[in-house]
This record gives structure tokens, C-alpha cells and sequence, in this order.
């Protein structure tokens, strides 16, 4: 029997995962809203576990509001990322940098 | 092992391959391809926790909407073709020792102590006619009616707001003010100079 | 009576309210018909205090009119304390007033600010009638620096002149000094004493005589001095003096008033009134007495090779302070009263002369290019004769009287260098005479040394300039032999002045007295006589018969002319050391501690700090979005750690 706790050490490694990729990456800002949706993924989960043994379906609503959040928040997210291209002329983590001190 | 378990690890494994998968690649489009197979087997898994109806909507929307959109963007910008220097020296073996610490912790918090299966035993499963819509749906319209409608006004506000950042205002448009129009005055249009007549001079 | 001794006072105030605000509406004849009629109004009325005070025998009036502050204990008011010395104090203001006023109709017909300066006049005269009749220290006070104020106005009333503004400032600082020291004079009695009242002082002085301070002194002689180094400030002792040459550069008028025969006189009139106090430290008595033998010396030198005719009144009028100053050190108390009056009269009287000679030439000063007035100008030359015969102590005059009682009642003190004084005040009747008879003769005897315009225009001034100069030459000529007798030994001041057993010089003076008419031909007798007749001569020799002779003195003792005409160099001590070291002070403060050290290091330096702090700061905002996501997971991690393990709570134990 798969146990809560192996449920929610899983969607802890994907939440740890996703943080490392943000601030590993060096790539472009595209890597960096899908790590932000891995965590998010990773959150549902344990939300939807908790749901599943309490028996209680408020977390799999929660769960529906979070991804009506995440939908707009990459949709967005994207806008931005449309206008920084637009901007600036390429999409690369090191060229915004123009807000530091 | 029963095969509740085989299948667990089994999606696991496949979850969190193709996450490290996904952070490590330089091709952008293959991370996105790498996130749409995470959240396959984040589906997979939902279902495992008997959520069907929020499996199914996470490959409809999510997978569905969302990740083409990426993808839409990520050939749009031709990001792919460019070529882009990975820098991933500097900060990984710092980033992987946060990462790592963090797990462990989480791991003595959520461990087998606090959620074992003798503090939390597993449910029963639902019968076949359980329906998970249904359930969903009971809750979702009587109590939760309100946050259901902000979440409507929400996607609303998110249309409108990507629509208003990328929108590129055409020049050289000449637009009528009506209220300018209507405010002109008589003194600012027309201005009455006398002139004798040539003829009247002469005389 | 109350309502008598209030009229006195705000009469000349209403006169000056009136002339001050209202004096360009109203016009100059209104403005001097209203100032004039208080101060007439002032004279009358002081005419009849002093018949009832001193020649009825009338009651000391002593009552507090109003209460100015009550401080927990402390009760300060306006008050009035009415004896016989007030009474011939108020006498002698107010008629030198009342001559002034009229005089000024006609000295300041031609000025502009004809209407403030009856104001200024008429202020003036007020403020000397409240310090004159206060009960208590406090309005002592109030006088004494009102009188202070109006002398600054009056001064520098024609303010365009550079000379006059100086002149102005160096008399109000001068007086501040000596004001300082009045001020910790009256703060000493209020601490011993507990109060400021006149008689509630005096009648406690005999708790006080054992107490010392200071290691060593007697309060009492502490309070003194202190009050004495007022009096020198007011009274222009040395070294206090170098004020009053410069406030000639106000109208003659004022110098008259204020300058000889009043304001000056406030510092002799508060040593007398506090008399009691006085008797009780003979220490205080003889700085009062050396101090004044200086001043009458030393002040007479130097009128001498003055060429101004007000500097040589003025130094004159220093020298006759000093003698005052003299008396009041010896004891003699009623001796410097009467000086004080009958210096009073004759002092403005050769002021006033000063004036009309001054207007008759058209306001030039200097004796050098006068002479032979006296056929042009006879009322001014006969006045000026009975006032310089006054001055100068010849028989049968005021000062005479006056005079000779000073250097008699030194001659029988007691004190230790009363010797020297004596010798000093000695000295002092050959040089009186001298320098007055040197100015008399050069400006009204001789050969004219006018220009051809001057001496055309010249001609005897106006009545209202010629009939105060004959109002008071007849007191100069006359009170000294009328008053001597009751006011020195037949107790005129004796409700007022109290004199200790053991300062015998009133005691030896009444021995030796035979009476006015036995003075005179008494007075052939005596040094003083020949000293002056000796100085009437040296005059004439030097001045008309042969002048020469002065020019060759002149010459030969160089050195000492030198010394004279630089004024002993008081003015250059003061400028270069206390003006001087302020200045360096002001400089130093200036430089170094307002700009270096305030405004460079406290000011800017911090914030020249707070930016070197922030520039320190400033590179954590890098600008990456990566970096401050990964300072967020820091510090999510360390507060995970705390919440699990440390902090008070912790959820798991290691």
C-alpha cells in the first residue's frame, strides 16, 4: 500500500526540483515559467493526496482553483515574455537586469 | 509490493526524470516537450488518488492549452534555432545542496512517523458508480459558488490584460475627438478683416 | 498727595506719548506747547513737593502703587518713596528740564525732527523722575536703563552722521558694562536680603554685616562695589568714562540735560541713597573715593588741549563727577547732593552758552576760530562768565561753596589715601580753572579769529535760547549761599542719608563751618583760593598775552601733549583688545567651529556617511531574477530549520 507520506515526499522532490531549476537555469525565461508550473504541479499533488485519504473533496476543488490561476498566470507570463522579446531583442535571463542598484 | 506500489514507482520514476530532464536541456522546445511527459505522469498519478476529473482536465487544459501556447511562443520567438550558452556552472552544487537539504527536511516532516500508514491508513476505494464529477460538481455549486464565479472574472481579467500588453497601437492613425468638435468656437475658425474695395479708392 | 507725586511722573510722558505718535499731525506748535506744559506742569508741582517735604517738615511718603510681579516670595511693584533727598532731586530735573525744553524751541528750529526730539526730551525726563522717586531696586532699575535708552536715542539723533551713530553705540555699550555689574549688585542683595525694597534692605542691613563670600569679603562690600561699577558706568568714572566725549555729537541741548546735569548724576544720587549700605564697608568707600580722585584729575589734564567747545565742557563735566564721586567716598554725603545741584545749574547753564554760540555761528565748534564775542553776543558772555566763576569756585559763586566743602571734608577724612585725594583734588581746582578760563578767553575775548562770513552773521541768539541761559545763572550765582547752610548741616537730607559714627568728616566739617558770609573772606585763607586765582592767571598769560608762550610749552613738552590729546589711550585699549578679541573670537567660532566643524563633519560628513553605507549595500540588488529567487530559498530554508529544530517550539528533536 502506497502510504501518504510516499505521496507527499514525491511532490516535495518535484518542488525541489522546480526551485532548483529556477535559479539554476541560465538558459532563457521560458525555463523559468515551466519550473514555476512543476511546482505548481507538485503542490496539486499533495493537495489531491491529502484529499484522497481525508476523504474530504475541498482539496480537489482547491486544486481546480489553482489551475484557473496557473492557466492565467502563464498566459501573462507570456504576454510579458512577448513584450521583453520585442524589447530587447532576445530572451535571455542575463539581459534583465536593467532594476539592479 | 502490491501493484498499487509497482505502478507508484513507476510514474515516479517518470515524473522525476523528466523533470531534471526538462531543467537541464538547452532546446527549449524539447523542455517543453519534457514538462508535457511530467504532467502525464502527474495525471497518472491523480488518478491513482481516485481525482479523475482533475487528471482529465489537467492533459485537456493544461497540457492541452497551456503547453501549446508555450510552444506557440517558443517557434514565434524562434527561440530554439538561437543559439543559447547554458551556464549552469557556477550555481548547481550550491543549488543541489539547498535542494538536497530541503528534501531531507521535508522528509523528517512528512515522513512515515507523522503519515505512516498506521497514523493515516489508506481509505477505501469507491465503488464503480462512484462518480467523481459528480462530487466535485455538489461542492463546487452550492458551497463554493462564489469562488467560482471570481475564478470566471479572473480568466476575464487575465484575457484582457495579455490582450492590452501586446496590443501595438497603429501610428500615423488619425482619430476624430468628438468633443473637440463640438467645443470649436466661431472666433477660432473664422476672422472677418475689412478691405476697401479697389473701385470706392479710385473715386 | 499720592495723585501729586503721579502727576510729576506721567506728565512729561503724556507730553512725550503725544509728541512721538501724533507730533507730524499735530505740528510743531502744538507739539511744544503740550511738551512744555508737562514738563511746567512737572516743575510746579515738584516746586511744592519739595516745600512740603523739606522746608514743612512733611512725611516720607513710602507706598507701593502697583504690583508689577509677585514671584513666590519676591513681590516686585511700582512705588514711591518721597524724603528730602527725592524732593531736591525732582526740584533740580525738573527745572533743568523745563530749560531745556524752552531752549530747544529755539536750537532745534531749523531741525526736521523737531517734534521727536521734545518727544525724546520729554521721555527722558520721565524716566529720570521714576528712578529719582522709586522705593525699590527693581524700578531703580527700570529708570536707570530707560534714562540709558533715551541718552542712545538722543545721541545719535542725527543718525546720517556716521560720528553720531558710533558715538551712539559706544555710549549704550559702555553703560551695559557698567550695567552688568548693577545687575549683580542687585541680584546679591536680593539673595542676602530676600527683597528689593529700599527700606526692608536697610532695616535688615545688620543680619548681613558678619556674612562673607568670596573667601573673605564682606557681602556688603561686594554689593557695593558692584553697585558702585553701575554708578561709574552712569556717572562716567574712569574707566568707564570714554562715552561721554563721544555723546556730544547729540544737540547741545541734550547735553545740557542729560549729559551734565542729570543723567550723569543717577549714579551719584543711588551711592547717596544707599547710603546706610555704603557706611557699613569702608573698603567700598575708598575704591569710591580713589576711583573719583582719578576721574577729577586726570579728566581735568585732558580738558586742557581739548579745541572743541562741548569736549571741554564735557571733560569738564567728567572732572565734576569725579570730585562728587570724592565726596561720596569721604562721607560727605550732602556735599555731593549740593555739588550736584549747584554743578547742575552751571554746568548746563555753560552747556547751553555752548549752544548759542554754536547756533550763532552757524554750528561750528572749534575755539581756534573764535574770539572777541563779547561785544556781539552780551547776554550769552555775561551768563558764561557767571557760569565759568561758578565752575572755577570763586568766591561767593555756587561752585564755590560747593567746591571748597569737597576738599574740606577730604582734608578731614580718615581714610587711608584720602592724603593723596587731597592732593589731587587740590591739583584739580588750578586745572578747572585753567581750562576754563583758556576756553573762555579764546572764545569771547581777543581778536576775532572768524572768517569774514561767520563774523557777518554773527548776533545774539534768540529769546527763547537767551532766557534759559539767564534762568540759570541766577541759581548759579545765588543757591550755593543760600542753601549751603540747611542742606549741609541743618538736616535737609537727614531723613535720607545716614552717616556711621566713625566716618567723622560731616562731624569735623559742621565744627569748622562760620557760615556762608564767614566762607568768603575765610576762603583767602585757604590753598584752593590761590590755586584758582593762580589758574585764572596762567589762562590770561597764556591765551591773550602772550600765546606764544603756549605754543613753545606745547612744543617743549611734546611728550606729554601726546599723551593728553590721545585720551591717555583708553579708546585704542578698547578697540584693540576687547573689540579686537571679539572680533578674533567671532572669527574663530565662525570658521573653525560653525563651518569645520558643524556644518563639514557633523552635517555633511554624515551624509556622506549614510551614502558610503549605502553604496555598500546597493550591489545586492543585482537585478537577476534568479538571484533573488535563490536568496528566497536561502531563506526559506533557514526558517524551515529554525521552525523544525531551534526556536521555542521545535517541532522535531534531533
Amino acid at each position: 500500500m502506497v502510504s501518504l507520506s510516499d505521496y507527499l515526499i514525491l511532490s516535495s522532490v518535484i518542488f525541489c526540483i522546480g526551485l532548483v531549476g529556477i535559479f539554476v537555469n541560465r538558459t532563457n525565461i521560458i525555463t523559468l515559467l515551466m519550473c514555476v508550473e512543476l511546482i505548481l504541479a507538485a503542490v496539486n499533488t499533495n493537495f489531491i493526496a491529502f484529499s484522497h485519504f481525508l476523504g474530504n473533496e475541498a482539496g480537489q476543488i482547491f486544486v481546480f482553483f489553482i489551475l484557473t490561476v496557473a492557466a492565467a498566470e502563464v498566459a501573462i507570463g507570456l504576454a510579458i515574455l512577448t513584450l521583453l522579446f520585442r524589447v530587447r531583442g532576445s530572451i535571455d535571463v542575463d539581459v534583465t537586469n536593467s532594476l539592479k542598484g | 509490493m502490491g501493484s498499487e506500489q509497482i505502478i507508484f514507482y513507476f510514474l515516479s520514476f517518470w515524473l522525476i526524470a523528466s523533470s531534471l530532464a526538462m531543467i537541464f536541456s538547452r532546446n527549449a522546445a524539447k523542455a517543453v516537450l519534457f514538462l508535457v511527459l511530467s504532467f502525464f505522469s502527474v495525471a497518472s498519478i491523480w488518478i491513482l488518488l481516485e481525482a479523475e476529473f482533475l487528471a482529465i482536465t489537467l492533459i485537456l487544459v493544461y497540457v492541452g492549452a497551456v503547453m501549446v501556447l508555450f510552444l506557440f511562443v517558443i517557434k514565434m520567438l524562434n527561440i530554439d534555432k538561437s543559439t543559447l550558452r547554458a551556464k549552469f556552472a557556477g550555481y548547481l552544487p550550491l543549488g543541489l545542496i539547498v535542494a538536497l537539504i530541503i528534501i531531507a527536511e521535508m522528509t523528517l516532516v512528512l515522513g512515515n512517523a507523522q503519515f505512516g500508514l498506521d497514523v493515516m491508513p489508506a481509505p477505501a476505494r469507491h465503488g464503480a458508480d462512484y462518480s467523481n464529477i459528480t462530487e466535485l460538481a455538489l461542492q463546487l455549486y452550492t458551497t463554493y459558488v462564489y469562488p467560482f464565479e471570481l475564478a470566471a472574472v479572473l480568466l476575464l481579467i487575465a484575457i484582457i490584460a495579455a490582450i492590452t500588453l501586446v496590443h501595438k497601437k497603429e501610428i500615423n492613425r488619425k482619430q476624430q475627438s468628438i468633443s473637440e468638435q463640438v467645443n470649436v468656437r466661431a472666433k477660432d475658425r473664422v476672422r472677418i478683416v475689412s478691405i476697401t474695395s479697389p473701385s470706392k479708392e479710385n473715386k | 498727595m499720592e495723585q501729586i507725586y503721579l502727576t510729576i511722573a506721567l506728565a512729561p510722558l503724556v507730553g512725550a506719548i503725544f509728541a512721538g505718535f501724533f507730533g507730524s499731525l499735530l505740528g510743531r506748535m502744538a507739539t511744544t506747547v503740550i511738551t512744555i506744559a508737562g514738563v511746567l506742569i512737572s516743575t510746579v508741582l515738584s516746586f511744592y513737593v519739595f516745600n512740603h517735604h523739606v522746608l514743612e517738615g512733611g512725611e516720607v511718603f513710602n507706598q507701593n502703587l502697583y504690583t508689577w510681579m509677585q514671584i513666590g516670595e519676591l513681590n516686585i511693584s511700582v512705588g514711591f518713596l518721597i524724603d528730602n533727598l527725592t524732593a531736591i532731586m525732582l526740584v533740580v530735573v525738573s527745572f533743568v528740564s523745563l530749560m531745556v525744553h524752552i531752549y530747544t524751541i529755539g536750537y532745534m528750529h531749523d531741525d526736521a525732527g523737531y517734534t521727536k526730539f521734545f518727544s525724546y526730551i520729554s521721555l527722558f525726563t520721565f524716566s529720570m523722575f521714576m528712578l529719582v522717586m522709586s522705593n525699590n531696586f527693581m524700578q531703580l532699575f527700570f529708570g536707570w536703563e530707560a534714562v540709558g535708552l533715551v541718552s542712545y536715542l538722543l545721541i545719535g539723533f542725527w543718525h546720517h552722521k556716521e560720528s553720531a551713530v558710533e558715538a551712539n553705540l559706544k555710549a549704550f555699550l559702555v553703560n551695559r558694562v557698567g550695567d552688568f555689574g548693577f545687575l549683580l549688585g542687585i541680584a546679591l542683595v536680593l539673595m542676602y536680603f530676600g527683597s528689593l525694597d529700599y527700606v526692608e534692605v536697610f532695616a535688615s542691613l545688620g543680619n548681613v554685616t558678619g556674612v562673607t563670600m568670596l573667601d573673605g569679603t564682606s557681602v556688603i562690600t561686594v554689593i557695593c562695589i558692584l553697585l558702585f561699577i553701575g554708578a561709574m558706568g552712569k556717572s562716567a568714572q574712569v574707566p568707564l568714562h570714554v562715552w561721554l566725549p563721544g555723546s556730544m555729537e547729540g544737540p547741545t541741548p541734550i547735553s545740557a540735560l542729560i549729559h551734565a546735569a542729570t543723567m550723569v548724576t543717577a549714579g551719584i544720587f543711588m551711592v547717596s541713597r544707599m547710603s546706610p549700605m555704603f557706611e557699613l564697608s569702608e573698603t567700598a568707600l575708598i575704591v569710591v573715593m580713589v576711583v573719583g580722585a582719578i576721574t577729577a584729575l586726570f579728566m581735568g589734564l585732558l580738558g586742557i588741549v581739548q579745541n572743541d567747545i562741548k569736549k571741554v565742557v564735557a571733560y569738564s563735566t567728567l572732572s565734576q563727577l569725579g570730585y562728587m564721586t570724592v565726596a561720596l567716598g569721604v562721607s560727605a554725603y550732602s556735599v555731593a547732593i549740593f555739588h550736584l545741584m549747584t554743578h547742575a545749574f552751571f554746568k548746563a547753564l555753560l552747556f547751553l552758552a555752548a549752544g548759542s554760540v554754536i547756533v550763532a555761528l552757524h554750528h561750528k565748534q572749534d575755539i581756534r576760530e573764535m574770539g572777541g564775542l563779547r561785544k556781539k553776543m552780551p547776554i550769552t558772555y555775561w551768563t558764561s562768565l557767571v557760569g565759568t566763576l561758578a565752575l572755577i569756585g570763586f568766591p561767593g559763586f555756587a561752585g564755590f561753596y560747593s567746591k571748597d566743602m569737597i576738599i574740606e571734608a577730604v582734608h578731614f577724612s580718615q581714610l587711608p589715601f584720602s592724603d593723596w585725594v587731597y592732593v589731587a583734588v587740590v591739583i584739580g581746582v588750578f586745572i578747572t580753572a585753567f581750562y576754563s578760563l583758556r576756553m573762555f578767553f579764546l572764545v569771547f575775548h581777543g581778536e576775532s579769529r572768524m572768517d569774514e562770513h561767520t563774523a557777518s552773521h554773527v548776533k545774539e541768539s534768540s529769546i527763547s535760547i537767551t532766557l534759559p541761559l539767564v534762568a540759570l545763572a541766577i541759581p548759579s550765582a545765588l543757591i550755593g549761599y543760600l542753601t549751603i547752610d540747611p542742606m549741609l548741616f541743618n538736616g535737609w537730607l537727614d531723613n535720607a542719608i545716614t552717616v556711621a559714627a566713625n566716618h567723622t568728616s560731616m562731624a569735623s566739617l559742621e565744627a569748622n563751618f562760620h557760615g556762608a558770609n564767614g566762607m568768603i573772606p575765610h576762603a583767602l585763607q585757604t590753598l584752593p583760593f590761590w590755586m584758582m586765582v593762580g589758574g585764572i592767571a596762567s589762562a590770561w598769560v597764556l591765551t591773550l598775552y602772550r600765546s606764544q608762550w603756549a605754543d613753545w610749552i606745547q612744543k617743549k613738552f611734546h611728550r606729554s601733549n601726546y599723551v593728553l590729546e590721545s585720551l591717555y589711550g583708553f579708546d585704542r585699549f578698547n578697540d584693540i583688545v576687547f573689540v579686537g578679541g571679539i572680533k578674533k573670537l567671532g572669527n574663530f567660532l565662525w570658521k573653525v567651529s560653525d563651518s569645520g566643524l558643524i556644518d563639514k563633519i557633523l552635517v555633511n560628513g554624515s551624509a556622506r556617511f549614510v551614502g558610503f553605507i549605502a553604496s555598500i549595500v546597493r550591489p545586492i540588488q543585482t537585478g537577476y531574477v534568479y538571484h533573488y529567487a535563490f536568496f528566497m530559498i536561502v531563506s526559506l530554508l533557514i526558517i524551515l530549520t529554525w521552525v523544525l529544530f531551534a526556536g521555542d517550539n521545535p517541532l522535531l528533536e534531533l
